[in-house]
Formats: C-alpha cells, sequence, structure tokens
C-alpha cells in the first residue's frame, strides 16, 4: 500500500470525451479510489460508440489474422455477459460460405478460432438454412461462433450510470475550450457549459484524453501530437428483422459482410476511407449502395427492403506517425503518455478499441494513469456487475 | 482513393428552438443549412453545431432509430430525427423539443422525468424473439431473444393528449412497459407491475385517443398494450371477486 | 492549482416543466385522428352536459303554463335555433358513436383497427345526421 497516497487527498482526474472507452475508465478509476470528471460537449456515446452496428465481439473476425486481438475479444465477450447481464441478445453467430473460395477458408478459421479459445461448429447447409430461413440459398455451409447483438448506447450506458452513482461527476453538453499548461504541466481544462454558456477552469491532476476520432484535434489543444485520423464507415439500416443470429461473410474481411438484427431492423456494415474532420464524415451513397449489394449475398431480401437510415461512424486510425511514437496496450488500442512522447506531464491520450472491448480499454488506461499518480490499486471491473442504463437519468 | 461521389445539394431552411438556463422563455434561430436528398434533420441539427453554432444542443446517439436519444418535434410532429429525411419535411423544417417533458436546453429534454415512471414497471430490456418462418434454433440457445421494441424515446408521452394536461399521468411508455412484463414476466414481478399500472393515474387516465401508437417510431403499440393490460386487470379483479387466482393487492 | 478548483463548481441546469396543456388537445400539427377523436368528445362532453341545464330550464317552463310555452315554441321554430339543434344532434351522435368506439377499444376489443371503426362509426353517424337534419327543417 503506498503510505503517501493514503494521505493525500484523492487524486483527481478529469477525463474528456463521453463515449464507452471514457464511460468505462470512469467507471474503473472510481473502483480504484480515483476522484474523476467527465465532461463531453453533447450526448453520452454521441459520437463513435452509438454508431456501431452492435455486434457483440466473439473475436472470430480476427482470429485467422490477428490472434491476439481474437483471444482479447473473446475474453471480453465473456465479461461483458457476466457484468451487464440481460444488455444482450445472445442468439450466437454465423460465418456464411458463399462462394468455393469461402469453403475453403473454412478450416483455417475453425481451428484459428478453436486456438484463440472461441467455440466454433461446423453447421452444414440444410440446418444453416433452417436455424437462417432467409440465407442466402445458395450459401455452401457456415460455421457458428458465440457473436451477438447489444445496444450501442444502452449498454456503454451502465458504466456510466454506475460511475454516477459511484459519485463521478458526468456533465455532458460540456465543452472543452481550452487545456491548461503550466511549465510543460497539464493541471485542468477550461470548460463550458453549453446548457448555461457558464465557463470556468476545472483543476486535475492527470487529465484523459478518450475523444476517439476527435484525439488529434484535443490533443494539439495541449500543445502535443497524437497521430489519429478519422476514417469512417457506412452503415445502412433496413426494415425487417431478417435474422436472429449475426451474419458474417466467411472471408478475410471486406465491405459490407456482417448483418446484425437490431429490434425489427437488420443492419449492414461496413465500408472505410478517411477524412480530416471528424465532425464532417459524409455518407457516400456508392458506399450505402455497397452495403445493399454486400449485404443481398448474404440475405437475398435485404436487396429490396425499405431503407430506414444510411450514417456514418468514424473509427480513430492511428496513423504511420503512431507507429513509432505511443504505447500498444493492445492490438487494438494505444496509449499516449504525453510525457514520453511530447514532454507534457500529466496528459494522456487513449485510442483505438472496438465496442466490445471497452472495459479492457479502461483497464490497460487506468494501470497507466494509476502507475503515473503513484496510486497502488488492482481493477475491480471484471467482477463488479453494473447498474442498469436507467439508472443514468435518476440520481 | 478516388473522389468520394457527391449528390446534389439544396437549402434547407431549419427553425430552431433555443432556451438557455436563465432564459425566460424560448426563442427561435433560423439557420439555412445545403442538405441533399437523403439527409436527415438529425444531419442538418448536426452541420449547424459544426459549422454554425457549436452551442446548440440536442441529443442523438445511433443515427438508425435503435437509441431513441433524438425525440423532437419536427413541424409539429414528434419524430425520430434521425430517420425523418429532409425530402419529406420540405425545405422549411421547425424543430421543437419533446413536449411534456422538462427542458434542459435547446432540444434537450430531462429524461429523468420519463424514466422515473418507466423503471416502476420493471420491465427487462430483453424478450424473446420470433422464430423466424420455418427457423430453429442453434445449438446451445435455448431461447432465442432480442430486444424489446420500445426505445424509451418519449414521443408517445410527447404526442399524448392526457400526459400533456396530467402531471400525474404515468404516460403510454411505462405502461406499455408494464404490459410487456404481464405479458411475458420473464424474472421480472408481473404482479408489481399490474398493481403499478392498475391505478387511477395509470392505465384508466388514457382515454383511447391513441396518438401514441401512431407516432411511435418503433412499432411498440402502446395504445394497444394499454387495452391489453386494462382486459388483464379486469379479469384480475374479476377472479378476485369470486374468490380465485392471485390477489394483486 | 490555488486558483483551479479541483472539481466543476457550475451547477447543474434545473430543467424547466414543460407541458403541452389542454389546448395542446387542439393544436393541429402532428394531431391523427385518434387525438381529434379525443378533443371533440372532450367538447361535446360539455356542450351536452351545457344542453342538459338548458333542457330542463325549457322544460320548467311548461310549469309556467301554456302561454310561456306558446311563446317558447315559436322561438323554437326560428331557423337558427332549428340549426343549433343540427348542431346537438351533431354532438350527441359524435359523443354516442365515439364513445362507443372508446368502450370497444379500451377494453382491448378491436384495439388494433380502431382508427378504422372510428370512421366507420363517423359515416354512420353522417348519415344519420343527414337523415335528422332534413327532418328537422321539414
Amino acid at each position: 500500500m503506498n503510505e503517501t497516497a493514503s494521505l493525500r487527498a484523492p487524486a483527481h482526474v478529469l477525463i474528456v470525451g463521453g463515449g464507452g472507452t471514457g464511460g468505462a475508465l470512469a467507471h474503473d478509476l472510481l473502483l480504484r479510489g480515483v476522484r474523476v470528471t467527465l465532461v463531453e460537449r453533447g450526448e453520452i456515446t454521441s459520437g463513435t460508440t452509438g454508431r456501431h452496428h452492435g455486434l457483440l465481439h466473439s473475436g472470430a473476425r480476427y482470429a485467422v489474422k490477428d490472434k491476439e486481438s481474437a483471444v482479447e475479444c473473446i475474453e471480453e465477450n465473456t465479461i461483458l455477459r457476466r457484468i451487464c447481464p440481460g444488455s444482450f441478445e445472445l442468439n450466437d453467430g454465423l460465418f456464411v460460405a458463399i462462394t468455393e473460395e469461402d469453403v475453403a477458408y473454412e478450416p483455417a478459421f475453425v481451428e484459428a478460432c478453436l486456438e484463440s479459445g472461441i467455440p466454433a461448429r461446423r453447421v452444414s447447409r440444410a440446418e444453416a438454412l433452417r436455424l437462417e430461413p432467409h440465407l442466402n440459398p445458395e450459401m455452401k455451409l457456415a460455421v457458428q461462433i458465440p457473436d451477438g447483438t447489444m445496444d450501442a448506447m444502452r449498454m456503454p450506458l451502465r458504466f456510466f450510470a454506475t460511475a454516477r452513482h459511484n459519485g463521478a461527476v458526468i456533465r455532458p453538453w460540456t465543452a472543452v475550450t481550452e487545456i491548461i499548461v503550466n511549465s510543460r504541466t497539464v493541471t485542468g481544462v477550461r470548460v463550458r457549459d453549453l446548457t448555461s454558456g457558464a465557463e470556468e477552469v476545472v483543476g486535475a491532476d492527470l487529465v484523459v484524453n478518450a475523444t476517439g476520432p476527435w484525439a488529434e484535434i484535443v490533443a494539439r489543444m495541449a500543445d502535443c501530437d497524437v497521430p489519429v485520423q478519422p476514417s469512417p464507415g457506412v452503415l445502412l439500416a433496413v426494415r425487417g428483422r431478417w435474422c436472429n443470429m449475426v451474419l458474417n461473410r466467411l472471408h478475410p474481411s471486406g465491405d459490407g459482410d456482417i448483418i446484425v438484427p437490431q429490434r425489427g431492423l437488420s443492419v449492414i456494415g461496413t465500408s472505410s476511407w478517411v477524412v480530416e474532420n471528424p465532425d464532417d464524415l459524409g455518407v457516400p451513397e456508392d458506399h450505402v449502395e455497397r452495403m445493399y449489394s454486400e449485404g443481398a449475398k448474404l440475405v437475398p431480401a435485404v436487396r429490396n427492403a425499405e431503407r430506414r437510415a444510411a450514417w456514418s461512424a468514424a473509427r480513430p486510425l492511428i496513423g504511420s506517425r503512431g507507429a513509432s511514437t505511443g504505447r500498444e496496450l493492445s492490438r487494438t488500442f494505444k496509449c499516449f503518455d504525453h510525457a514520453e512522447t511530447d514532454g507534457v506531464e500529466g496528459f494522456v491520450t487513449i485510442s483505438g478499441g472496438k465496442g466490445t472491448t471497452l472495459r479492457a480499454m479502461a483497464e490497460k488506461t487506468a494501470d497507466v494513469v494509476c502507475a503515473k499518480l503513484g496510486i497502488d490499486a488492482p481493477c475491480r471491473t471484471r467482477d463488479t456487475v453494473l447498474l442498469p442504463h436507467s439508472a443514468y437519468y435518476l440520481n | 482513393m478516388a473522389e468520394l461521389q457527391t449528390t446534389p445539394t439544396h437549402p434547407v431552411r431549419f427553425r430552431v428552438h433555443r432556451r438557455k438556463a436563465g432564459d425566460s422563455g424560448g426563442r427561435f434561430d433560423t439557420f439555412e443549412v445545403p442538405l441533399d436528398e437523403h439527409r436527415t434533420v438529425l444531419d442538418g441539427l448536426v452541420a449547424i453545431r459544426t459549422g454554425q453554432d457549436p452551442s446548440l444542443t440536442f441529443r442523438h446517439s445511433c443515427f438508425h432509430a435503435s437509441c431513441g436519444t433524438c425525440g423532437m418535434r419536427v413541424n409539429g410532429r414528434d419524430v425520430l430525427a434521425c430517420v425523418t429525411k429532409v425530402a419529406d419535411t420540405g425545405p422549411d423544417v421547425t424543430v421543437e423539443p419533446l413536449a411534456n417533458l422538462p427542458l434542459v436546453s435547446d432540444l434537450v429534454v430531462e429524461m429523468g422525468a420519463f424514466y422515473g415512471p418507466f423503471d416502476r414497471a420493471g420491465r427487462p430490456l430483453v424478450r424473446e424473439s420470433e422464430l423466424l418462418p420455418g427457423g430453429e434454433r442453434a445449438e446451445g440457445i435455448d431461447v432465442l431473444t432480442r430486444y424489446e421494441d420500445c426505445i424509451e424515446c418519449g414521443i408517445c408521452v410527447s404526442a399524448c393528449p392526457v400526459a400533456g394536461s396530467d402531471s400525474r399521468y404515468a404516460g403510454p411508455a411505462a405502461l406499455a412497459a408494464a404490459a410487456r412484463v404481464v405479458l411475458e414476466p420473464r424474472d421480472a414481478d408481473a404482479p408489481a407491475a399490474l398493481r403499478f399500472a392498475d391505478d387511477e393515474h395509470g392505465i384508466w387516465r388514457c382515454h383511447v385517443a391513441y396518438e401514441c401508437t401512431e407516432a411511435c417510431p418503433s412499432n411498440a403499440d402502446p395504445g394497444g398494450h394499454i387495452m391489453r393490460l386494462r382486459r388483464a386487470a379486469t379479469a384480475n379483479r374479476v377472479r378476485r371477486w369470486f374468490g380465485a387466482g392471485r390477489a394483486a393487492r | 492549482m490555488s486558483e483551479q478548483r479541483a472539481q466543476t463548481s457550475i451547477p447543474a441546469t434545473r430543467p424547466v416543466e414543460r407541458r403541452r396543456g389542454w389546448w395542446g388537445w387542439f393544436d393541429p400539427r402532428g394531431r391523427r385522428l385518434g387525438g381529434w377523436a379525443f378533443a371533440l368528445n372532450r367538447l361535446t362532453g360539455l356542450g351536452l352536459v351545457a344542453y342538459l341545464y338548458l333542457h330542463l330550464g325549457i322544460l320548467s317552463l311548461l310549469a309556467r303554463g301554456p302561454d310561456a310555452w306558446d311563446t317558447f315554441v315559436d322561438i323554437a321554430l326560428n331557423p337558427l335555433v332549428l340549426a343549433l339543434d343540427v348542431v346537438l344532434i351533431f354532438g350527441m351522435l359524435f359523443h354516442g358513436l365515439n364513445g362507443l368506439r372508446v368502450g370497444l377499444v379500451g377494453y382491448g376489443l378491436v384495439a388494433s383497427r380502431q382508427a378504422a371503426l372510428f370512421v366507420g362509426l363517423m359515416v354512420i353517424g353522417a348519415i344519420v345526421l343527414v337523415v335528422a337534419t332534413l327532418r328537422v327543417f321539414a
């Protein structure tokens, strides 16, 4: 036990960014005895977090090319089922082979899944069509894996609800207008409450930049460099619940190769390009068309299904500059301790990650944050059941 | 990378309700935004906040009618902004916050007032999923599940004439949630949900305007659920009068 | 850190209560059939209650003898009053027929076709109203 820490008042960490990462980090830090304030300029999860198709990842998509990510996914998949009970559609998923090339990919795929700890079961064409009657009748075979569906807003909201209940100060509608740097140390941020126009400076022992594709813009406010570029992809929601299981194309990844059921809709994703401004992503119509055509290869009926919505969500793409800087906390997310990368103390950026790995990302970031603050406290989020999402609104 | 395909845009005039803390009343600000035919009211609001007025506050998250956060009154109708196309609203769009819920700022309403009664129904988020025609369950899956239709957007509360004039009314969302518990209890407390709903400020306060069902963006049919709950409540009372069945009170 | 507070002191904005109120019942924007049925039911209900008092008042004239009654009948045959009679009949028909709908739907019967039921009952009511108007003015 760190004696100095026990005599000091609890450290205060200010998190910028109200996405899944920020919420999970707030929750983790609170359980380690840290005081947390989180500021978000809009509604919680209104950045990238709320927009994804809602896949509860089994990791199967990564198994062949990136085993480390696959293992991380299936571990977090299991943990989330435990700490967020009642928050998922748990109908498993199918990786569907449409062409002979897909069929040839199957043995390596199944082997890689099993090696990563992902249960995988070969399913014949006849059985697959009985399980999911709207599948392309030309499909050849399928593999069943433990994918699931999450509500992309409500699942992360449980972290916020629990953090708020445990004493975190969560302030949406609060924009950071300035990062205060004194002698190459970040000591706080200037915030503006957009519901009132009131402004003030809030001090902190450490500021965490958890703003996803906005990471570079925010880091520059502290004179730091984070090579994160917004890389959006298009998603398409059509009317009709065409499947209960998540449907994936059995091939190394490509555009439009997943269909996720979301209530009475089916969400088809995704594609990929790069933009400069994370607030102006665009929704290229030819990408939307590609979702229709690729989705129809899995489920022909989506071709004529009515468009409910077409939108874009931006992944934070860590540029080549970042290949040599920053610390890889895992294959899917990275932490930039700006004391090391830019000579600015008291400021950390966390970037990357997937919807399913938010808790792991928070754990590793909290480890870094606590190490910097001299706090010795273990992570307790693996086994702490979270409050229901509605508790966020009922303080 | 090849040039992204672009679609021709047209100017759309937005008249947006504004109100900040300490203001004595609301006002309207007008903005003009160039948008193409596929774009929605929400795309317009995001463009306004990004390019014209960063102080504009509004709720949104999923962009596809699943999170329920972007409920607003657009040209007088209660809708989700993310699926309301500007091609359908026309070039003049008036945007106001949902009615009958407390206002925080601009278009943001306080959802605590929604979840207060809603949570009392005790309805789980997940229900049994319909088996697709000819479908089966996969190995290891005992029950197919899916999310409840209701996305907790508050549109039904905004559209309800009774919720507009009676602050004690539980509201269509909370009552429909209670109906779902009674119809499919899962591990929830069905008698408690019935007790909550079978009340003068609950299901008996509804006057069958059915604006809730008409406005619901997710086919949750709150009006129909209130009626189903009335049958259940009446049947329960009749049973108790005749001494049979478990008392709900 | 002495000038900077290590926590935010900006108070959370207090939400402002807003309800559309009973005048919102008559706001045509976004209003569908069922909402109009509700609003009109309130109006016709109030109208019928007011008429009830008027009717009792008129009947009390009977107690005042033939002259008072004859004067009343003269007024009652005035075309303007006859027109008001038609309004009264509309109110009775609407309130009664919509009430039938509310009763049926309100107990979970025909709930899924409530709008169609409303239209059907109003068509019946319209026919009866036309016949009644013709007879009133005959």
